[in-house]
């Protein structure tokens, strides 16, 4: 652990005068309590904003302060109660009819209002596509900071700073991230990054509607929508993956690994280099800038470990590595490694495999390798 | 059209290192590249250019070997390209490099013509933050839109985009200006141009340097004083505990029959696969 002696320490103030103009001076003792924006959808709060009530429920028990669930939209009212039973204190709505299609600018500058009214000292967005879009706009309107792709939080209750953690530069470390001298706060997560809280039917809290006189005109407008069917589960709800590597020596590869994803009802995913490559598209890449994955089995083929891969299977299970490269590093990350060449295991796993499948299909009791 | 397209020069590879003062990045030693996810949007801009007219203009805020990297896109039809360097710049993070970005964009639009359209990579490989376009949307009051794939203008002048989510292909309206940020990997970029290279050393103008004397930012906005988050401190990522158990098999059946008993020897790992081949 390397602690650095910057020359911005957390207890000395900036004085106002010291302060970019174009930043508004605050005292960061205005500013209280824990906020989570949650992205909503047709099926009511999205999950990657609930599972923020983890993070926030931490650093809010800390803080000794309130978590604030905050809802904009149309039709957005009764999803309070929802934040409220995954562990929202209170709920702020924003409940307009001119909110009903969502613009990042438009909504941005909603969430920017109530900020500046409320004045939270930590706000949580997910890092969905959609949150990665509004979240760096809304803490640059604040002239605030912001840290991407948190995996951990933590905060010091002496300066009450927030300590954003996250893996810079190819996942071989960590970085402590802290916003001395301004508030809010801000951070985004990746989903599947934190559990989803349990939901507790019986908990109350305070719901306050929040009227917008002025709401931004769009200048930005969606026209049209279609959408994707999504042809298999996401890789990151899977419980078995198989990933494919740049070790796959060719995208047909990945063929071998669907027929052996079939046999085990899993998903396919790949590393970033594999997604470069063309051979898997990006919503089923493994690692840091990929999804993280929470399987209990894990069978990656073909791929050599980089930091950045493997830091997207640290919540799977048991992880299998399939590589004929003995000095690969995956070796050292995996529970069992193989050291030889896939196109010779994957046909015959698929064969015990289905060997196996008709045996229990027969009722075999105890099912012997 | 005038189009302003940025670029950020990246290490070439992962395995870099950070200065433990002031945790920012070592550069020294380390052959950095044009960060690949800006060349779909540079490809997007030229396209539009192609095809309305107007010029392109690449902007980067690095320090001077990247330079390299504007030649480069200059080398695939950039019209010309400013580098945005100074030491007052060095150690910000996005709040205080979209602040000069969106600066220069200024001036550009002050003393070279309307900008009418800004187009930014959608992340770097280098910190994947995806920050910029809406950071710098935020100080040029400017409407903005992420992941797009394809843009056109419309008989009134708006900027239509085509842009591509994980659950939805959606057509957005913009007015302009506008920022647009290029979704990954979704358009290929043309190569260099001999033409184009060429074109480049007979037109001195086409590469210029801004330094903060032309950019006449405060320096309370820039680097590191114009950064509300610091880098506190690094630790190594904390190990996973693996059972690294490593065998060579015979041949191929004896890997898989020993990756199926080591799989139902697992509590967890074996109820997961006896399920799965019994729903399958």
């Amino acid at each position: 652990m390397s602690w650095s002696g910057t020359e911005t320490s957390a207890t000395q103030q900036v004085p106002c005068k010291d302060l970019c103009p174009e930043w508004e001076c605050r005292n960061p003792d205005d500013y209280r309590g824990v906020w989570v924006i949650g992205e909503t959808g047709p099926e009511g709060i999205l999950e990657p904003s609930l599972q923020l009530l983890t993070p926030a429920r931490k650093i809010a028990d800390k803080l000794k302060v309130k978590v604030t669930g905050v809802l904009i939209g149309y039709g957005v009212r009764d999803l309070a109660k929802q934040f409220i039973e995954y562990g929202a204190d209170e709920v702020l709505v924003v409940d307009d009819e001119r909110l009903k299609e969502y613009s990042p600018q438009v909504y941005g500058e909603v969430v920017v209002h109530l900020v500046k009214k409320y004045r939270p000292e930590m706000v949580f967005v997910a890092g969905t596509m959609r949150g990665r879009e509004l979240a760096p706009y809304i803490a640059n309107h604040l002239r605030a900071g912001i840290t991407a792709d948190c995996t951990d939080f933590d905060a010091d209750e002496k300066t009450r700073d927030v300590f954003q953690i996250r893996p810079p530069f190819g996942a071989v470390l960590l970085a402590y991230i802290r916003t001395p001298n301004r508030r809010p706060q801000m951070a985004t997560a990746r989903p599947n990054v934190f559990p989803l809280p349990p939901r507790d039917p019986s908990r109350t809290g305070e719901v306050i509607e929040e009227k917008i006189d002025h709401v931004p005109k769009a200048r930005a407008r969606l026209v049209s929508r279609k959408v994707i069917p999504r042809t298999e589960a996401p890789i990151e709800k899977a419980e078995i993956v198989v990933g494919g590597g740049k070790g796959l020596g060719t995208p047909e590869g990945f063929k071998q690994l669907e027929e052996l994803a079939k046999v085990l009802g899993a998903v396919v995913g790949g590393s970033r280099r594999a997604v470069d490559l063309g051979w898997i598209p990006h919503e089923r890449q493994i690692g840091q800038t990929g999804k993280s994955i929470k399987a209990v089995i894990y069978i990656a083929v073909g791929i050599s470990g980089a930091a950045q891969h493997m830091f997207g299977v640290r919540e799977a299970g048991v992880v299998v590595a399939i590589n004929k490269d003995p000095a690969a590093p995956i070796f050292s990350q995996a529970d069992y490694g193989v050291v030889a060449d896939y196109r010779d295991v994957i046909p015959n796993l698929i064969k015990r495999l289905v060997q196996l499948k008709e045996e229990l299909k027969k009722g075999s009791p105890e099912p012997k390798g | 059209m005038r189009i302003v397209v940025g670029m950020k020069w990246v290490p070439g590879t992962q395995s870099v290192r950070i200065d433990p003062k002031t945790g920012t990045l070592i550069r020294e030693g380390v052959p950095s590249i044009v960060n690949p996810h800006d060349l779909p949007a540079v490809e997007l801009a030229l396209r539009l250019r192609d095809r309305y007219g107007g010029e392109v203009i690449a902007i980067s805020m690095s320090p001077p070997p990247a330079v390299k990297g504007l030649e480069y896109l200059v080398g695939m039809g950039v019209d010309r390209a400013i580098l945005l360097t100074d030491r007052v710049y060095a150690g910000a993070d996005t709040l205080a490099t979209s602040y000069v970005l969106a600066n220069a964009i200024r001036k550009i639009d002050r003393e070279i013509g309307k900008v009418d359209l800004a187009v930014f990579g959608q992340e770097t490989t280098d910190s994947s933050t995806a920050h910029i376009g809406a950071q710098t949307a935020s100080w040029l009051e400017w409407p903005y839109i992420y992941y797009v794939r394809d843009a056109w203008l419309a008989d009134d002048g708006k900027l239509h985009v085509e842009r591509i989510l994980e659950d939805a292909i959606e057509e957005w309206e913009l007015e302009l200006p506008a920022i647009i940020s290029v979704a990954m990997r979704s358009i290929k970029p043309r190569p260099v141009s001999l033409y184009n290279k060429v074109r480049f050393k007979t037109r001195p103008d086409t590469l210029i340097t801004w330094t903060n004397k032309e950019l006449g930012l405060d320096t309370r906005c820039t680097g590191l004083k114009g950064s509300p988050t610091i880098v506190a401190k690094t630790v190594d990522v904390p190990e996973v505990p693996r059972k690294k158990v490593v065998y060579t098999p015979k041949d191929g059946d004896d890997a898989a029959r020993w990756i199926i008993e080591a799989l139902l020897k697992d509590e967890k790992a074996s109820k997961a696969l006896i399920k799965a081949l019994k729903e399958g």
